[in-house]
Order: structure tokens, then sequence, then C-alpha cells
């Protein structure tokens, strides 16, 4: 290989891992996914800025859900392409581990681990998949679980704790690994009414912080006082995309409407 | 005159003739059993491959093994094989108890695992665990808890199915009976002892059995 080659070689691989700061985090690009003859996303393609909060809302079997499994590839696309910080992200196993890392998921049945203490379930990551040594990820653990107001419940096991206490440390355990962007999936969906304000909090907080955060809900309030954008999905399009403002008084589309009118509470005329 | 035909008084005198031969039992037990327990994780773990060949493989193992008596295995293993190899006949037990066994706790594994809820594997994966640790630290560990009252049950199957040893010249508990009943031409009472130390074996396991499920509680249900 000639010297001039090798310097192309070097810059053409500069410039792969060179990011534009004005390219979105998380771009999804033409998303196509199929259960079975069932056609459950159809070409999506949707981008993330960086510390932008966006909320997916829509009727279930819109395909939100589908859509931000799609994102950390716990669900396998037919095609379509998901780019993290500029970078296509391949289904290929080495990759996905490292990728995954940087993608914290937070799930509607909370799925933490029965056989772990609470403390446990948030170092888990840290030591089996980053190799933190075990004093220091504690430390960690422990920091996080004050920041979820659960620090007094670091020892217990999760079948002792109530729904919304579950999935603070829920969503403790996935900012141990330091995520850069945070993936709700319904994370209160599964709680009863009163405990779905402390999940709320956790997350609003986060949001203020300037984590970004993609968030599938049913909460009209979370998505009209915190998004930035919110994303109405239908029958497994985009069918609109607005700032809340917008979204909630002057959705374009009729189907839109429709939506907002069965899960807004209807305003009171004083 | 005795109203009963048998010298029942020779239960008691001769019982404890019986304990060399109940070790032997415990040992060609536990020892088959402990075989079984890593051909059934093996096998499990193979039946839930994705890799079809493995899986294959797997399910062969299982077909051919529960399809078959366990004597038949056991004449395999001690006369079939000595034109390539010949096992003594506790080595030959405790093989074809380990094969025999490891069938039934395969499944029994493939269904504790199966009835992890999956949103487990992916929550161990979405940290960015790969998948074969997710499955040693997250899914196995609630997998055997599940599988102990099952397992337990195969491990007391397995303590009488053992008797079949004897048909191989093995010293435990049932050629023991044989050997003293001819001796003596008390058969009752001879295999009246042999089911007495079986049912205090079976006892003495179902007993530990359950004092594991009860402290395997603790952090349980959700």
């Amino acid at each position: 290989m000639t010297e001039q080659e090798q310097q192309k070689k070097q810059i053409k691989r500069k410039k792969k891992e060179t990011i534009d700061p004005n390219a979105p985090f998380l771009r999804i690009e033409k998303l196509n996914k199929f259960y079975g003859d069932l056609h459950v996303l159809k070409n999506v393609s949707l981008s993330v800025k960086k510390g932008e909060v966006v909320v997916i809302i829509g009727a279930s079997g819109s395909g939100k859900s589908t859509l931000l499994r799609c994102v950390n590839f716990l669900e396998k696309s037919k095609d379509g392409k998901i780019f993290i910080e500029g970078k296509r992200i391949r289904n290929q196993e080495s990759q996905l581990n490292k990728v995954r890392q940087n993608l914290g998921m937070v799930f509607q049945h909370f799925n933490l681990f029965p056989h772990m203490t609470v403390i446990q379930n948030v170092m888990e990551g840290l030591v089996q998949v980053k190799g933190v040594p075990k004093d220091k990820a504690r430390k960690k653990a422990l920091d996080l679980l004050e920041q979820v107001g659960l620090s007094d419940k670091a020892d217990v096991y999760p079948a002792m704790l109530s729904g919304g206490q579950k999935q603070r440390v829920a969503i403790a355990r996935a900012l141990a690994m330091d995520p850069k962007i945070m993936l709700f999936d319904e994370p209160t969906s599964a709680l009863d009414p009163e405990l779905v304000g402390e999940v709320l909090t956790v997350m609003t907080d986060l949001a203020k912080q300037g984590m970004t955060m993609v968030v599938v809900t049913h909460e009209m309030w979370f998505a009209k006082e915190v998004a930035d954008r919110v994303v109405f999905m239908d029958d497994g399009i985009i069918l609109e995309e607005a700032t809340p403002e917008k979204m909630f008084s002057a959705p374009e589309h009729e189907r839109t409407l429709e939506f907002l009118k069965q899960v807004l509470p209807p305003q009171d005329s004083e | 005159m005795n109203i009963i035909p048998w010298d029942l008084g020779a239960i008691p005198s001769r019982f404890f003739l019986f304990g060399e031969a109940a070790w032997y039992t415990v040992q060609i037990t536990g020892l088959g059993v402990l075989l079984g327990l890593v051909i059934g994780l093996v096998v499990a773990l193979g039946r839930l491959s994705s890799y079809r060949p493995i899986s294959a493989v797997s399910r062969a193992y299982i077909f051919l093994i529960r399809g078959t008596p366990l004597l038949v295995q056991l004449f395999i293993v001690y006369y079939g094989l000595t034109s390539i190899v010949t096992i003594a006949p506790i080595p030959s037990a405790v093989i074809a108890l380990g094969v025999h066994n490891g069938a039934y706790i395969a499944e029994i594994f493939r269904g504790s695992i199966q009835s992890i809820d999956y949103g487990q594997m992916e929550a161990a994966r979405s940290l960015g665990m790969p998948k074969g640790r997710a499955m040693r630290r997250i899914v196995l560990p609630q997998a055997f808890k599940r599988a102990v009252p099952s397992i337990g049950n195969q491990l007391i199957i397995a303590l009488k199915d053992s008797s079949l040893a004897s048909t191989i010249a093995v010293p435990e508990l049932m050629l023991r009976g044989r050997q003293m009943g001819s001796s003596t031409f008390m058969y009752m009472e001879m295999f009246i002892i042999v089911g007495i130390w079986y049912l205090l074996m079976t006892s003495v396991l179902s007993f530990v059995i359950h004092r594991i499920e009860t402290r395997l509680k603790v952090s349980d249900r959700d």
C-alpha cells in the first residue's frame, strides 16, 4: 500500500468516526416489521436529537411498542435502518451487545430479576457487562437508588416492592449503564393509578437533566408537560409529529383528533 | 404355632445386615442422578438451541431414552458394550441411570426454562448482556428453582429404579434381598426389610426436598 493510499484510508476512517453535531442522535429509516402476514410497521422513519424527549402516542396495536423494541433489536425488523450517532446499527450479536449498553430500556412489566435484591438488580449490568468492580458498582447503584428515592430498599427482593417502586428500580437499573438514550415502553401501564405519579416524577427529573428519551405512553399529561415532540402512530405509520402544544390543540388529522378525544378527559368549561 | 406363616421377628434382627447394600443403592442413585443432571442441562439447552442440528440431536436423545426401558439401557451398557469396552457393574449402573435420568431431567429443565418470562431474557439483553451469560445469570437460577420439585420427584423415582442394577450384580439392596432370601428361605421377611429400607430413604429424600423448596421461596413471587 502506498503512503497516499494509507492516508486516504485514514481520512476515510476519521470521517466515519466523527459525529456531525447536528446529526440526530437516533435515526430510524424506513422500518418495516411483519408478524406473519400482519404488517405492523410500515416504512416508519423517525429522528431523535440529543437531549430531546419524544413521546409516542397512539391506540394499542398501532405499532408504537414494536417501533421502540426495534430500536434496540429486541424485535428484528425486516428491513430499514437504524443509526445511532450517525452510525448504522446492524443485527450482529457483538455489535448489539455494545450498542444496547447505550440504550436504556424500561419495560411495561418492569422485568426486574426476582432472584436478586434491588441493589443486585441495579449492579448486575455494571458488574457483568461493564466489568466494574463490585464495591464501585455498589456505590453507583446506591447513588442511583437514592436518585429514584429507594435507597432504603436496597437489600430487599423485588417481590417486596409495589409496582411503582419496581418500575423506579428498573429505571435505576437501566441508568446504571450510563445510557445515552432511555427508551420507555409504556412504563406506567401496568401500575395502579395512584402509583403512576411517582414513576412519572422520576422520568420528568430525568428529562430535566437533559436525558434523551423516547417514551411510549398513554399518559397524556406527561406528553403535554415533558415532551419536546409528540408522535402519533396509527396503524403502523407515523401519522403526525408535532410539538405538544400543536398536537393537543390543533392536530392536523381527523384520526389524531378522534384518538385524543378518547384519551383526554373532557375539558371543564368554566 | 404362628397365625402368620412368616417369622416377623427376623425383620428387626436382620435389618442392619442390609446397611452396606443400602449404601450402594445411595451411591449409584446419587452418582447416577448427578450425571443425569449434567446430561439433562446440556440436552435441555441443546433442545432450546436455535441451531437445528443441535436441537435435533437433543430431541433424538430424549426420544430414544424415554422410549426404551431402563433395563434395556442397563443391559446395553453392561453386556452390549463388552465387544468394545468392558465396564464393571457399578459404573455400568451409574452410567445407565445417568443416561436414563438425563432424558427426563432434560425435559424438566426445558419446561422450567421455558416457564421463565421471556421479559427476563429481554431485560438482561437490553443491558448488553450476551445471550449465554443472560441464560446463566438470569434465566437458569430462576429455572433451577422452579425445577426443584420435579427434580426431587425424579430423584425418588431414580432411587427405586436403581433396584434394576441388581440384575447386573451390583451388590445393592435388591440383590441383597434376593441373596438373603435364597439363603434363609425367608423371602417375605427379607423383601419386607428391603421395602422398609427404600421407604426410609425415599422419606428422607421427600423431607429434604420439601425443606429446600420452602427455603427457596424466600425471594419468590412477584
